[in-house]
């Protein structure tokens, strides 16, 4: 061994042992037992029914990129349910531990979280909402809509597509059994120099933290690459880059941020490892080490990672804006260059999240300035959906309203980060609750374009809409949740209240503190309000049912294709002639044209191969941080050799003829007939009408 | 699109890669790391020549990965790996570049330059600390109130 562990190591189990399950944890303990019978009662009743056999075909070895992407957002709105409870926990601490003479329960001096407990939920909740749940709700969406917004039958590699999936999964299994297992890091979602060294933190909280980060890594820079091969490779006949719909455009944009920024924080997370496994000193404050640099490496990924999850979420308000304006999108060009530029900018701001190191007055201006450029692209885009909003005639439905409360929350987080921008004023609010409601606003920003996404794409992916009166009851629950918990958060912040607080001192803050626990407590309700809408969305959802156009005002080619869209996307590839294409369509009466004869299309199989990398990579993600290392050795050979194998077999794919396709998408139309009894009842033959072109004809050219 | 799909391997950029490219750039990455270990916990030369030799020794791989591993080169069929390469280059210039001016600056506010400069001329005894007013950017005039 290269370090000195402290406690107990052994060659079968390394550091695991009976000691490291919190069996005696009055919070963890029932949690698990809660845990345990809920995962016995969904396992007997996948038995119950039978479904084992369709969910490993129809979902766990899926290479469709619907079913991943809605996988994706599955996994997302977990961890986001988890994240919130973290949230939630955080609120009741810092409610209940004000002043000297609040009291303790469960063995804690004040409130009912030990520090040490207190430190692991912060930790927990940071990393959760950014890495595992808006990060695979946002790659959800991008999975879900790029392939079909650019008329592809699925991603460039579907089975890599497959694996970035299960290894998302494999990070937040490893953070979610670090609950039950031993302990989670305790020092902040971003971790501190030279605090998580191993002398100074001396569990598997840290080295959980570090696995569960290079995992999440690694899935989304393999999501990255397909996205972004799929856009460059996989266009549809016509779609010229003029023509890529602007939530491809924002997409692009964020996976290049995505797969030149995770680099660095690999990078950063390897030399924390050989510092805390090989007993290397590039992050000690001594020895030749340098604590900063490790600021400095996480920032470089930490500033670009900030705008890969905000500008999807732009993509997605600039999606919902002028369908429910019933207008085009207002300065398309410079909605396109405004993404290209906040990706780029991107790159030039890391350090105004460590202004207070003391680099100095040249080096915190030069930050600050480009810090402040981020609001001119920024601003065009605020004024690019206000624009495209005026004389628009405007639907209030519920995806609208999530729209226009993220636009609301872009101002209130963009303004306070330009006067966090300025070195002289986030020197007096650094680490401050301030900054903590600043990104809160701007990550709401991110949730609020989600659950309108959600909205507004749901009736395309489930064929059927969500209920109108509960999303809108969730919308004002959870708005008002947010007003409640962040304006007396900002207040907090300027009153000098410090971040990551398990005791408060000041009394003065009780009011403050209670408030922010009511909207907490809304925001509980809001969450209610989100289950009772599935409820009710399912059990209603015969008359729900849309057609292909689910919205009767949409735009973009996705709306071009059956609800829910069939596995093979578009039976003949559309060919596109303007930026909006179905809004284009429809203006000239060509939207209800139908393909003259199918021709056979080519599919991939599906593969058993991913999710049982997914598995290993868990094993492996374990076996490191518990130090097995024949575990280690086992695992990761396994997955050198899968990939091998899988690699010589390939995938031939197979063949939907032509007839077979027929027969599908007729039987499709008819469903789409009987929803929409009146209104769209001419279907055209033929592939031209005038000088409109719907799809491409092979025998013209002949 | 449909079923004439091509063998994706015999593509000219797939072409490009043998296994005896693959396996001489993970040899030369593999022997130049062991190398630069080798001479960095031998202590087997002053401190100065280290530096140049495992920079040489760094570059050299560096070299080697993008020509073994990645075939970056200028044809036309290897277009997409250049304007990676070229794409590159900025984020290089921005990343290394800001980072060394930002340390550079901090180091003079916060550290003791005699001790740095112990890499080039390993003083054991640190001399007493420059004074203030020598370091650029600092303020000259105690009084001014900045």
């Amino acid at each position: 061994m290269l370090v000195d562990l402290p406690g107990g190591w052994s060659p079968l189990l390394g550091r695991l042992a009976w000691s490291q399950i919190p069996y005696a944890n009055p919070i963890l303990a029932p949690l698990f037992v809660a845990v345990v019978i809920g995962a016995i009662i969904i396992l007997g009743l996948i038995t119950y029914y039978g479904k084992w056999t369709y969910l490993w075909k129809e979902w766990l070895t899926t290479v469709d990129h619907k079913k991943l992407g809605v996988m994706y957002i599955i996994i997302g709105l977990v961890m986001l349910f988890r994240g919130f409870i973290d949230g939630l926990m955080i609120r009741t601490q810092q409610v209940w531990a004000v002043g000297p003479h609040s009291s303790g329960v469960f063995g804690s001096l004040h409130g009912y979280l030990t520090p040490f407990h207190f430190g692991q939920v912060y930790s927990a909740h940071g990393l959760i909402m950014i890495l595992l749940a808006a990060t695979p709700l946002l790659v959800g969406f991008m999975n879900i809509i790029v392939p079909i917004q650019v008329g592809a039958r699925d991603m460039a590699y579907p089975y890599l597509n497959a694996l970035g999936l299960w290894i998302t999964a494999a990070a937040a299994a490893l953070i979610m059994i670090s609950l039950f297992v031993g302990d989670f890091a305790h020092n902040g979602w971003f971790e501190y120099a030279p605090i998580f060294e191993l002398q100074y933190s001396p569990g598997v909280g840290v080295d959980y933290w570090m696995w569960t980060l290079q995992l999440v890594a690694l899935g989304t820079t393999l999501g990255g690459i397909n996205i972004l091969a799929t856009i460059i490779k996989m266009r549809a006949p016509g779609m010229t880059w003029g023509k890529l719909p602007i939530f491809v455009w924002t997409s692009l944009a964020a996976n290049v941020i995505a797969l030149t920024s995770f680099p660095a924080l690999q990078v950063a997370l390897g030399l924390v490892a050989a510092d805390r496994y090989l007993g290397a000193h590039f992050f000690t404050a001594g020895m030749g080490g340098n604590l900063m640099l490790y600021t400095n490496l996480f920032w470089i990924w930490g500033h670009p990672e900030v705008y890969f999850v905000i500008l999807p979420a732009f993509g997605m308000m600039s999606e919902i804006f002028p369908t429910f304006s019933e207008k085009p999108l207002f300065g398309y060009i410079t909605m396109v260059l405004a993404s290209m530029a906040i990706a780029g900018v991107s790159w030039l701001v890391w350090l105004h999240h460590f202004f207070t190191m003391g680099a100095g007055p040249f080096v915190n201006t030069a930050f600050s300035v480009a810090t402040m450029l981020v609001g001119i692209p920024t601003g065009v885009k605020v004024f690019n959906w206000a624009f495209t909003m005026y004389r628009g005639r405007l639907t209030f439905n519920a995806a609208m309203l999530w729209a226009i409360g993220a636009l609301f929350l872009l101002l209130v987080g963009g303004f306070t980060g330009m006067m966090l921008a300025i070195p002289a004023i986030n020197y007096m609010v650094h680490n401050s609750v301030f900054v903590v409601a600043h990104f809160h606003s701007m990550l709401l920003v991110i949730v609020y374009a989600i659950f309108g996404s959600v909205l507004y794409w749901f009736p395309k992916v489930f064929g059927f809409k969500l209920d109108e009166f509960w999303a809108k009851t969730m919308f004002w629950l959870f708005s008002a949740g947010t007003v409640l918990v962040f304006v007396p958060m900002y207040m907090l912040g300027f009153m000098g209240m410090t971040r990551r607080l398990e005791y408060v001192f000041d009394t003065g803050w009780q009011s403050y503190l209670t408030v922010m626990e009511l909207g907490i407590v809304v925001y509980v309700f809001s969450v209610l309000a989100f289950f009772i809408l599935l409820y009710v969305s399912v059990r209603d959802h015969a008359k729900n049912r849309v057609g292909a156009d689910a919205w009767g005002t949409s735009r973009s080619l996705e709306w071009m294709t059956h609800s829910p869209v069939p596995f093979y996307n578009f039976a003949v590839l559309p060919h596109i002639n303007e930026r909006d294409e179905l809004a284009w369509r429809r203006q000239h009466g060509i939207d209800q044209v139908r393909p003259e004869h199918y021709e056979d299309i080519h599919m991939p199989n599906n593969t058993g191969v991913a999710i049982i990398l997914g598995g290993l990579t868990f094993v492996l993600g374990f076996a490191l941080t518990w130090r097995i290392w024949w575990l280690c050795i086992v695992s990761l050979l396994a997955i050198i050799l899968l990939m091998i194998i899988r690699s010589f077999k390939g995938d031939p794919g197979y063949i939907i003829t032509g007839a077979e396709l027929q027969r599908m998408e007729e039987e499709a139309y008819r469903r789409e007939a009987q929803v929409l009894d009146s209104h769209h009842s001419h279907p055209v033959s033929g592939g031209v009408v005038g000088n409109a072109m719907a799809y491409q004809r092979n025998d013209s050219s002949k | 699109m449909s079923h004439g799909a091509t063998d994706p391997t015999m593509h000219p950029e797939v072409q490009l890669s043998t296994s005896k490219g693959y396996f001489l750039g993970f040899a030369i990455s593999i022997a130049l790391m062991l190398l630069a270990t080798a001479l960095v916990t031998s202590h087997s030369v002053p401190p100065f020549g280290l530096l140049m030799v495992i920079t040489v020794c760094a570059g050299i791989a560096v070299i080697a990965q993008i020509y073994f591993l990645l075939h970056i080169d200028i044809s036309e069929h290897n277009i997409w790996n250049t304007v990676a390469l070229v794409l590159f280059i900025p984020l290089f210039l921005i990343t290394i570049g800001l980072t060394w001016w930002m340390f550079s600056q901090l180091y003079l506010r916060t550290m003791d330059m005699s001790v740095m400069s112990s890499v080039t001329n390993p003083a054991v005894h640190a001399p007493a600390t420059p004074k203030l007013s020598d370091m650029s950017g600092m303020n000259k005039n105690p009084d001014s109130g900045n």
